[in-house]
């Protein structure tokens, strides 16, 4: 039974290359099947081993654990295993047109698939070093996919950076390696209990965090993250700032499980880099001007609140950052298929060129409605469920709960200023009356609104956590909400409709290639210094 | 003191990403520090002494094996990468005219 | 102005390299007193009898770690895939013309590309047949098969070849590969070793790691050559 884990990892690269071979045009509801049979495959798996997750360990090939590479999944990684279905599902769906095909479109999308749930799965350093590689390659591929120069630059851009922060990861996993023999990371924990405090391990996590964050986009290394998402396909966009940015995010957890023995993983550092994120992401969306670029610098904020959240592995505000990882998911992916749908109408992604959305494709923006309020935090909508958590995590410690309600307002600011393509006349027919895009729309929308008013057997289901402790529903949160709004629009009226010089000066600052890397080095310095010499 | 040498290698390549504006030669730079951690792996994998990892009758010791094992992989991955990226500048050349990473990021796209 | 930010840059990047090295180097000196050799003791000693491999890089790579190699060949296909993908012009051209010149190439290089030739080929194929006996295996040979194919563009540049076949091949071997590795489920009820249990003799072992170097080495050589053809086709 638990043999199913390889299944995972295999159904979707076969399928993914028997589509690349064939030549059918209704390829596409090969994999629309297969995708069907993928989940169902998950559904039994995950019900055979709910409640007794220890039993999923296997390792490949029957050698011993500490030199086989093994599969191992846990509540995190099922839930996660659930939330990547559920967004390639949405992806296939808002792709599909009947009787046409893109082979080579599919084969890379399938394949990626295949490689993240091997990601979400592995239990072998070196593995996940393998699927990490993979998937970079696999993405700049599809980045590159429309083959116009901005999305080969982009492509590049990406590529380059990314690649070197994974080697770096590498350098920290051969670290581990040679001091403990083995990298599985099971065997390891269990190392890593009674370990000596000594600098080849510290330096191991930071060379480890460094290669993650680059992944994870976090501040200062998050510049490739708006080229990329902001040129890529809308659906393609929409997967990578849901999905794939939480590949670094979910490392992130899964690194410091594993150092947690060793006693310095979740430190205030990362809460900090993760308030330095949300800031700078909210201030470059806030500058903005084009729709898809607005939504990718939001990515970068909402990484930064969920590091916010995960960096202390004791409070709730930690289930709050899991939570805020899901609902991110959610909403950033409608966001992004709405404002596709937008802009393959308007044929322009500037904001202030878009005017009447609402009359000209009213279900669309009830969509979009529905993502943004959730994205600022509305109760009754997911983003306000995790957002709140973090929030309670944080009421008693001054500065910190005053940094998210700043992230909270020009969140609320930024999406006032987006909010403005609704209004106005009818400027265009909407001829496009494509089902698929909205059947994807919708799901998403009802997701949003569903984890919004059932989030508590959705949590106690998946990750065991007991959340009806906290008041999410009384008239204070209704008010703190209004008033979040009301400052936002104080401060869109005042600052940013003006266009006043300082937001200019943010949308038209650049960070050159040689100064970015400069900047990943400085990062890598200050965690050299922070978690190996101030020891 | 050969690990340590080869990390320097793997500085060279950072040097090298952070110094040049040249996007061919920050591709090179990429396969500079692959190489150097592909060399401070094999080191330290030699790091008791040894002989090379092939059984036969009378061997008393041997190298670790599987940094060996590991580093192909990583050979595969490195030279994927690169083909990639150099079929990108390719592209990148024949779009923008440039190799230069200041003037093809600044540029507006223009229609190909 | 501008020459003292330069070197004010400089200096801190120096200064950064510095500290990450100094970092490195305090943590190499720990190695000599934590190094962990239990991978290397125990591919000495298990690794003949567990695999049936004398080369236990071919050991790791085909058997303890088969679960890397078929990602690694996975990022090939991909790489593949992508490559041609980036590169391929709006007009579909089948047969394309290379950018080699021949009056470019001097003579005496192609008349020994002629004699090295095969030989390059033959090496490439004892690669691949020996690498569970001797330094190679799949991925090697594989490699410098594909070197020998690409000097048969110097000999002839008016080679038509169609990548659309070489490309098809290479997924089915890669199919292929994914079979032959998942055999042992119904012989040992594990994904992704021998098929053999380790109680038969190294030599019977070998044949499932002949028949997965090959298909391998196979992958890879078809694989090189359709992204060197992709190059050669894009330099024109």
């Amino acid at each position: 039974m638990n043999q199913l884990a390889v299944v995972l990892v295999f159904l979707p690269v076969i399928v993914s290359i028997v589509i690349y071979l064939s030549k059918w045009r209704h390829m596409n509801i090969v994999a629309i099947a297969s995708q069907l049979a993928l989940t169902i495959v998950a559904v039994v798996y995950f019900t055979h081993f709910y409640g007794d997750f220890e039993s999923t360990h296997i390792v490949l090939g029957g050698w011993d654990s500490r030199i086989g590479i093994s599969l191992a999944n846990d509540e995190l990684s099922m839930s996660f295993i659930f939330l990547s279905l559920f967004s390639w599902w949405m992806v296939l769906i808002y792709t599909f047109r009947f009787g046409h095909t893109e082979h080579s479109f599919l084969f890379f999308l399938i394949f990626l698939q295949g490689v993240f749930l091997g990601l979400l799965q592995s239990n072998d350093l070196f593995n996940v070093f393998v699927f990490l590689e993979l998937a970079t390659i696999i993405v700049t591929i599809l980045i590159a996919y429309n083959k116009k120069g901005e999305s080969f630059r982009s492509a590049l851009y990406y590529l380059i950076v990314n690649v070197p922060a994974m080697l770096v990861f590498l350098t920290g996993i051969i670290l581990v390696y040679f001091t403990f023999g083995s990298i599985n990371i099971v065997a390891l924990t269990e190392q890593f209990q009674d370990v000596d405090d000594t600098i080849i391990l510290r330096f191991s996590y930071v060379l480890m965090m460094a290669g993650i964050s680059v992944k994870a986009a976090l501040f200062p290394v998050f510049t490739w993250l708006p080229k990329a998402h902001g040129v890529a396909q809308s659906a393609i966009s929409a997967l990578l700032s849901g999905l794939i940015v939480k590949a670094g995010v979910y490392l992130f957890f899964r690194m410091n499980f594993l150092y947690e023995g060793a006693g310095f993983a979740y430190s205030d550092f990362f809460f900090i880099v993760g308030v330095l994120t949300a800031i700078s992401g909210v201030m470059f969306a806030l500058s903005q001007k084009e729709l898809k670029q607005i939504l990718a610098f939001h990515t970068i904020s909402q990484v930064g609140i969920i590091m916010m959240g995960v960096s202390s592995a004791d409070s709730d505000m930690f289930y709050g950052g899991i939570l805020h990882t899901f609902n991110h998911a959610l909403f950033k992916s409608l966001l992004f298929l709405g404002a596709g749908v937008i802009i393959q109408v308007y044929r322009t992604k500037k904001v202030g060129e878009i005017r009447g959305v609402f009359k000209t494709m009213p279900v669309v923006s009830i969509f979009m409605i529905v993502g943004m309020l959730s994205i600022t935090g509305a109760p009754f909508f997911n983003g306000f469920i995790s957002k709140s958590i973090i929030k309670y995590g944080l009421a008693e410690q001054g500065w910190r709960y005053w940094a998210l309600y700043v992230i909270n307002i020009g969140t609320a600011t930024s999406f006032i200023k987006m909010s403005q393509i609704f209004f106005g006349p009818k400027t265009l027919s909407y001829p496009l009356k494509n089902m698929a895009q909205n059947v994807a729309m919708m799901a998403l929308a009802f997701g949003c609104v569903l984890l919004g008013n059932f989030y508590i057997p959705f949590s106690e289901g998946f990750f065991g956590i007991r959340v009806e402790e906290f008041d999410l529903t009384s008239f204070d949160v209704l008010l703190d909400y209004g008033i979040t709004v009301a400052i936002g629009l104080v401060f869109y009226f005042t600052v940013i409709a003006r266009d006043l010089k300082p937001v200019r000066m943010i949308r038209e600052s650049r960070i050159s290639f040689e100064n970015a890397n400069l900047v990943f080095l400085i990062y890598v310095v200050a965690l050299t210094t922070y978690f190996v010499f101030l020891s | 003191m050969n690990p340590i040498l080869t990390f320097l290698v793997v500085l060279i390549g950072f040097y090298g990403l952070s110094t040049s504006d040249n996007i061919i030669k920050s591709v090179f730079s990429v396969t500079i520090i692959e190489s150097g951690v592909i060399l401070l792996f094999l080191n330290l994998g030699n790091f008791q002494g040894g002989s090379i990892p092939i059984l036969s009758e009378d061997l008393v010791s041997i190298v670790d094996p599987l940094p060996q094992a590991l580093m192909i992989t990583t050979i595969v991955i490195g030279s994927t990468v690169t083909a990639l990226s150099l079929m990108l500048c390719i592209k990148i050349f024949h779009h923008y005219g440039s190799v230069k990473w200041k003037e093809v990021l600044a540029r507006k796209d223009v229609k190909s | 102005m501008n020459n003292s930010i330069r070197f004010l840059r400089q200096f801190v990047l120096i200064a950064l390299l510095g500290t990450i090295f100094v970092a490195f180097t305090m943590s190499m000196n720990e190695l000599q007193t934590l190094y962990n050799d239990f991978g290397q003791q125990y591919f000495f000693e298990e690794g003949l009898s567990d695999t049936g491999s004398r080369n236990l890089v071919t050991a790791i790579l085909l058997d303890y770690r088969l679960f890397d190699s078929l990602f690694e060949a996975g990022i090939l296909l991909i790489a593949v895939s992508g490559v041609i993908w980036i590169s391929k012009h709006d007009i579909e051209e089948k047969n394309a013309r290379f950018m080699i010149d021949k009056y470019k190439t001097p003579d005496l290089f192609i008349t020994f590309s002629r004699l090295v030739y095969p030989l390059m080929l033959t090496f490439g194929f004892y690669v691949i047949v020996n690498g569970h006996l001797s330094p190679g295996g799949g991925f090697q040979g594989g490699t410098i098969v594909a070197t020998a194919i690409l000097i048969l563009y110097y000999i002839d540049p008016n080679k038509e070849t169609n990548i659309g076949l070489i490309v098809t091949v290479e997924k089915i071997i890669y199919l292929l590969i994914i079979v032959v590795a998942s055999i042992s489920l119904v012989t040992r009820g594990t994904f992704f070793t021998n098929f053999f249990d380790p109680s038969h003799d190294a030599d019977t072992m070998a044949i499932y790691l002949v028949i997965l170097n090959v298909l391998i080495g196979f992958k890879v050589a078809l694989g090189l050559w359709t992204i060197f053809t992709a190059f050669l086709k894009e330099g024109r």
